[in-house]
């Protein structure tokens, strides 16, 4: 029971700096059964090719993205960066954690 | 002394006297005519010479950009208020416009500085940034505000803290080019936070005792318990609030914070330096922008590393006022209370 719950696909976001400097974080745990909502847009994710931080602009957000259980992955993305599959995969864990 | 806003045929009227006593006037006349922009406006200096003639002098005058993303996150968005065009009647552009403007008036009638490269680098600014962004940056060559979620955060032009914040990240990327990283990227917010404190508090001519020193006053809804985002007199106060916790900042270097988040605590750890400021500001009393703030900008432009930490900076200000003001001069004492108050501790002063 253990090994099944360890395999469960979670993804954390946790979004720190802006102006603010108030870290937000949300996540989202897949019950059995609902793995096929997220598998596909973690697995979109160029994750061998992270974009590079961007070291011109202040201010911005960071974005952590860590995947665990049945997948095991991580990236910090600058916000500027936040496009394509990483936006995509970002907004399903936000509307999901907000549920 | 007067501003008035200079047309185009003037300038060329003035950049052509051959008079002695308009030389400045007509080389700055000249020299703004050879922008390789059109020049839409500049400000006339009045004063009166030594036969109670009136004399009319060009200075230096921002060339602002407004642009609005209507909020798309993409840059820059489309042009909606230049240099000299009356108000829009959109309060997060008009805001921007004005709120460069005293940004641009405190760095260059106070500090000399025309614009953030010294040079008369053009404000560009983008407004209606992303729906519902709760964020304002600098990109490196813009500053662009969100209008908040609405929920915890306005729109962010509405502190003029914030635009002069974003404004004098450009004058570091110019200057002492601080690594958005550590010690030298919470020096690097903070000072960011000094001078947009400053352009609020030379607007409003306020003394040290009468600022508020908060960064972000107003931003947070009413739904939030907080009064700003940032206290630089009282670190750690700005809110207390059921949803967001406590303002994290330390104070005292006791309490410095080791995280990798947020390029490693830049927000976080500049409560330190931003508290001694406010410290020596406060040791010399009166308005903080004519000596504490001299004394902050000359340390920017002197010759420190890119990786400076707390104590480098801390010896900078430090000699910066020992040059300008004297070696045993009160400034640079004022200089020692600030960042012995933090605990900050550097070569060269007194044990």
């Amino acid at each position: 029971m253990a090994r099944q719950t360890e395999r469960t696909l979670t993804v954390r976001v946790v979004r720190s700096g802006g102006f603010a400097g108030i870290s937000r974080e949300w996540s989202t745990r897949c019950n059995p059964g609902e793995e096929d909502e997220l598998r596909p847009l973690v697995e979109a994710c160029p994750w061998h090719r992270v974009p590079p931080a961007d070291t011109l602009s202040r201010d911005r957000f960071v974005w952590r993205i860590e995947v665990r259980g049945a997948m095991r992955r991580s990236a910090t993305v600058p916000d500027a960066a936040l496009e394509g599959p990483w936006r995509a995969l970002v907004q399903r864990v936000q509307e999901r954690s907000e549920r | 002394m007067a501003h008035g806003i200079v047309p185009p045929y003037l300038l060329v009227r003035i950049s052509r006297l051959d008079d002695a006593r308009f030389a400045r006037a007509a080389t700055a006349a000249a020299r703004s005519l050879a922008h390789d922009e059109p020049l839409r406006a500049a400000r006339l200096r009045f004063t009166f010479g030594g036969d109670d003639e009136i004399v009319a002098e060009l200075v230096d005058a921002p060339h602002r950009t407004i642009c609005d993303a209507d909020e798309l996150e993409i840059l820059p968005g489309r042009v909606v208020r230049r240099e000299g065009d009356d108000p829009t009647g959109d309060r997060a552009t008009d805001e921007a416009y004005d709120g460069l403007g005293a940004t641009f008036a405190l760095f260059s009638e106070v500090f000399e500085r025309d614009s953030i490269d010294g040079a008369g680098l053009p404000l560009d600014a983008t407004v209606h940034y992303g729906r519902l962004y709760d964020n304002a940056f600098w990109n490196g060559q813009r500053m662009v505000f969100g209008d908040g979620d609405g929920e915890i955060l306005r729109r962010f032009t509405s502190s003029l803290t914030v635009i002069g914040h974003e404004l004098a990240h450009g004058v570091v990327q110019y200057t002492a080019g601080l690594v958005y990283r550590g010690q030298s990227g919470a020096l690097n917010e903070s000072v960011s936070d000094v001078f947009g404190a400053l352009v609020e508090q030379y607007q409003a001519d306020q003394t040290v005792d009468e600022a508020s020193w908060l960064i972000g006053a107003g931003l947070f809804t009413d739904e939030v318990e907080g009064a700003a985002l940032r206290s630089m007199a009282e670190p750690g106060t700005a809110y207390d609030d059921d949803v967001l916790g406590r303002d994290p900042q330390p104070a005292h270097m006791d309490d410095f914070i080791e995280t990798d988040e947020d390029n490693g605590g830049v927000h976080l750890n500049s409560g330190i330096p931003n508290r001694a400021f406010v410290l020596a500001a406060k040791a010399l009393g009166g308005r903080a922008w004519e000596r504490a703030g001299q004394i902050w900008y000359d340390a920017l432009l002197s010759p420190i590393p890119a990786r400076i930490d707390f104590a480098g900076f801390a010896a900078a200000t430090h000699r910066a006022a020992q040059q300008r003001y004297g070696e045993a001069s009160r400034e640079a004492d004022a200089v020692l209370e600030g960042w012995s108050g933090v605990g900050v501790e550097f070569d060269g002063a007194p044990d």
